[in-house]
């Protein structure tokens, strides 16, 4: 299991489209992806909708846990996707 | 911002706590009703930190200030200017209030008379095409079809004053059977039917009220007025006994009581106030058209269309049927469909002219009646509820009513009038034509130049930013007369379909958020396709994600990049949290204000657990409706 913070540093946070493409990234893997962002009950990495009503904003942390087969491999893909978009 | 010094500076631009006559405030908006609007310094508004826009609808001016913060505005606001914090429903009251009466008074006239104009339209049509009928082919008269086909086709005129009597009844409050019970006692069979009156039937006096006149018993067929004033006087009576009378005895007392004084001062005080009214309209007739050289018949022309309004036209049939026992012309005729073409025609114009469909379904049907001489559609439900379009009308008719009386046109008969009219006036055909011709060619031009589509408050507000309109009270319509399946998703936009692939955006159109389809809106508002809760709903209210009762997750993103409007030019109507009922406005936007700041409004709907579902094809292309099929699903 891995897990890792980040803060988001996007001025408009985790919307339709980046959590559109967080989500897509995230089903590439067959590690299970959760997020959880302070004050929230945890969510499926998968599940957009949930994503979206994490309602993350600009400035928020949120944590993720990576726990599978390809935990390694997914954990730095996401890393890297949310430093380069968010 | 500061909510006392926002609110100080808010009282301080309208113009001080005198120039305010009452405050509420809804989601986003301060509703305040105010004494003089020159003394509100418009500009100073716009500009106070925490104002995001002004503007004047229905006799409020409304303020933006926005959700969350309106309330806590309101709050310092009604402290500072020392008033009663209304309901919304009371600065709608005191709005109406700042509305003249007369224009109140046609308002409640026509709110009256559209429930029932599908009633009088069909039995109208029915009524002319028969009466033009049997005039063309006497022999039909006998034919039991014809027979029947004509007692369906008076019945909603014969018994008219219980229809109007049961919608006054639901307009003023009072129980519409009740209501019902005063409209059927002016046209009990036992009273003299008011249109044979005016074909010579006796009347007898019934009582003499105080010596001050006499009361006939006079039935009130084809009135208009005298029921709705009969009707008011039962709501008032009703409601004071209501509040007054002990519960134990308020079923029996109550409507015993409001019946019997209701219906005692109708048939001694209304009735024969307008009974007298109708002789003097009458007298002024028959004087009005001895005035030569056309410009009687002109006067009339115009006057007659009021008459009717006023509903004091029954005696009519009594000039009629003595000039032609006087000498077999009836010229009275030809000015009466001079008056009832131009008010077709007005009404025409406004059904051709007019963008809203509920005005055009309206004004169609009736102006066809009125062109075949039952013009009671066209007046009260078109051509008095926006004014103009019945002075148009008496413009047309007033010219129309020249023209005849210079050709000396006239009739042989009576009874008939407007395109029917031709068959009774064959002696004088092409002053007839003429006479139908400039009254309908008149009437439609000044209509059709006269004529403005209402400006409602959802209207208006599309215009301005943040204010889109509050939710229709259409919705719960829009569900009406629809079925509904749940493999199918219905579309919670009006406007035209585009397909996923081509929304000018590589997220959307490669499909990386779901499957579904765009609509590419005309009007800017969002409604619930489904029952379902509101499960995400961005600060930004561009986008809203609902998981609907069967499941289906939908995502809802209004535009291309709006994100980055942050929120300007969308209102929510709907929480996160929220359950919605399909048809439910989610979101309202201004659709022009969103394009003036550059972005696409094309709107996708996507289904953002497409996994789940075996198959996702968009169902509809071209021009969709809300509610209309979008998408259909299969599912294994």
């Amino acid at each position: 299991m891995k897990t890792f913070d980040y803060t988001i540093k996007d001025a408009i946070g985790i919307h339709a489209r980046p959590a559109g493409n967080l989500v897509k990234l995230i089903k590439g893997f067959s590690s299970t992806v959760t997020i959880e962002k302070a004050g929230k009950p945890p969510i499926n990495g998968s599940a957009l909708m949930k994503l979206m009503g994490l309602g993350v904003k600009c400035g928020e942390t949120v944590k993720f846990t990576v726990e599978g087969d390809d935990e390694d491999a997914a954990a730095a893909a996401i890393e890297e996707f949310m430093k380069a978009n968010l | 911002m500061d909510h006392k010094q926002c609110a100080s500076e808010i009282l301080d631009a309208i113009g001080g706590r005198e120039n305010l006559a009452s405050a509420a405030h809804c989601a986003t908006r301060l509703r305040l009703v105010i004494a003089d609007n020159d003394k509100v310094k418009k500009e100073t508004l716009e500009n106070i930190d925490g104002v995001k826009g002004v503007f004047e609808a229905a006799g409020q001016l409304q303020i933006i200030i926005g959700t969350g913060t309106v309330n806590k505005v309101y709050d310092q606001f009604i402290d500072l200017a020392g008033v009663e914090a209304a309901s919304k429903d009371d600065v709608k009251a005191a709005a109406a209030a700042k509305v003249p009466w007369y224009k109140r008074a046609i308002k409640t006239l026509g709110d009256i008379f559209v429930p029932i104009i599908p009633a009088i339209v069909a039995t109208g049509l029915l009524c002319g095409l028969l009466g033009g009928l049997s005039r063309a082919f006497p022999s039909i008269s006998d034919h039991y079809i014809y027979n029947i086909l004509d007692l369906l086709s008076n019945t909603a005129l014969t018994f008219l004053p219980i229809l109007i009597a049961v919608s006054a009844a639901k307009i003023f409050g009072a129980n519409i059977y009740l209501g019902a019970v005063v409209g059927m006692l002016m046209i009990h069979p036992s009273l003299v039917n008011a249109w044979n009156i005016a074909g010579g039937a006796e009347t007898k006096t019934l009582w003499s009220w105080c010596g001050l006149w006499d009361i006939q018993n006079t039935g009130y067929q084809g009135h208009v007025i005298p029921v709705v004033i009969a009707v008011l006087v039962l709501s008032v009576i009703e409601k004071w006994l209501h509040k007054h009378v002990h519960e134990m005895f308020d079923l029996f007392v109550t409507p015993l009581v409001s019946v019997l004084i209701t219906g005692f001062l109708t048939l001694t005080v209304i009735g024969p106030v307008f009974s007298q009214a109708e002789s003097w309209v009458l007298d002024g007739a028959k004087w009005l058209i001895t005035i030569p050289l056309g410009i009687g018949s002109f006067l009339m022309g115009a006057a007659y269309a009021p008459t009717v309004v006023a509903g004091v036209h029954h005696m009519y049939n009594a000039i009629e049927l003595s000039m032609l026992a006087d000498n077999g012309q009836n010229i009275w005729m030809p000015i009466a469909t001079a008056a009832n073409v131009a008010q077709g025609a007005a009404a025409l114009a406004v059904g051709i002219k007019s963008r809203n469909k509920k005005i055009k379904s309206m004004a169609l049907p009736s102006s066809l009646s009125a062109f075949m001489g039952i013009t009671e559609p066209a007046i009260f439900g078109v051509n008095v509820r926006f004014v103009k379009p019945l002075i148009a009308g008496m413009i047309g008719g007033a010219c129309g009513a020249a023209v005849a009386s210079l050709m000396n046109v006239y009739a042989t008969a009576n009874g008939v009038t407007g395109l029917f009219g031709f068959l009774i006036t064959t002696e004088s055909f092409l002053g007839y034509l003429l006479t139908f011709a400039v009254a309908a060619g008149v009437a439609f031009i000044a209509s059709w130049l006269m004529y403005k589509d209402p400006v409602t408050e959802g209207a208006k507000a599309e215009t301005k930013p943040e204010t889109a309109a509050k939710p229709a009270p259409a919705e719960q319509n829009i569900t009406a007369g629809k079925s509904f399946d749940d493999t199918a998703v219905y579309s919670p936009l009006k406007g035209e379909v585009v397909l996923m692939q081509d929304v000018p955006d590589e997220t959307f159109a490669a499909e990386v958020l779901g499957k579904g389809a765009a609509v590419e809106p005309s009007e800017g508002k969002v409604v619930a396709p489904a029952d379902a809760t509101v499960e995400t709903l961005f600060d930004t209210h561009h986008a809203i994600g609902l998981t609907l009762d069967n499941g289906m997750e939908m995502l809802i993103h209004v535009g291309i990049n709006t994100v980055e409007l942050g929120g300007e030019g969308y209102e929510a109507h709907v929480a996160e949290g929220d359950k919605v009922k399909r048809g439910q406005t989610l979101i309202t936007f201004d659709k022009a204000l969103i394009q003036s700041k550059g972005y696409k409004t094309v709107t996708p709907v996507i289904i953002t657990n497409a996994d789940d579902y075996d198959e996702i094809n968009t169902a509809a292309s071209g021009s969709i409706d809300l509610l209309d099929k979008l998408l259909e699903t299969k599912k294994g």
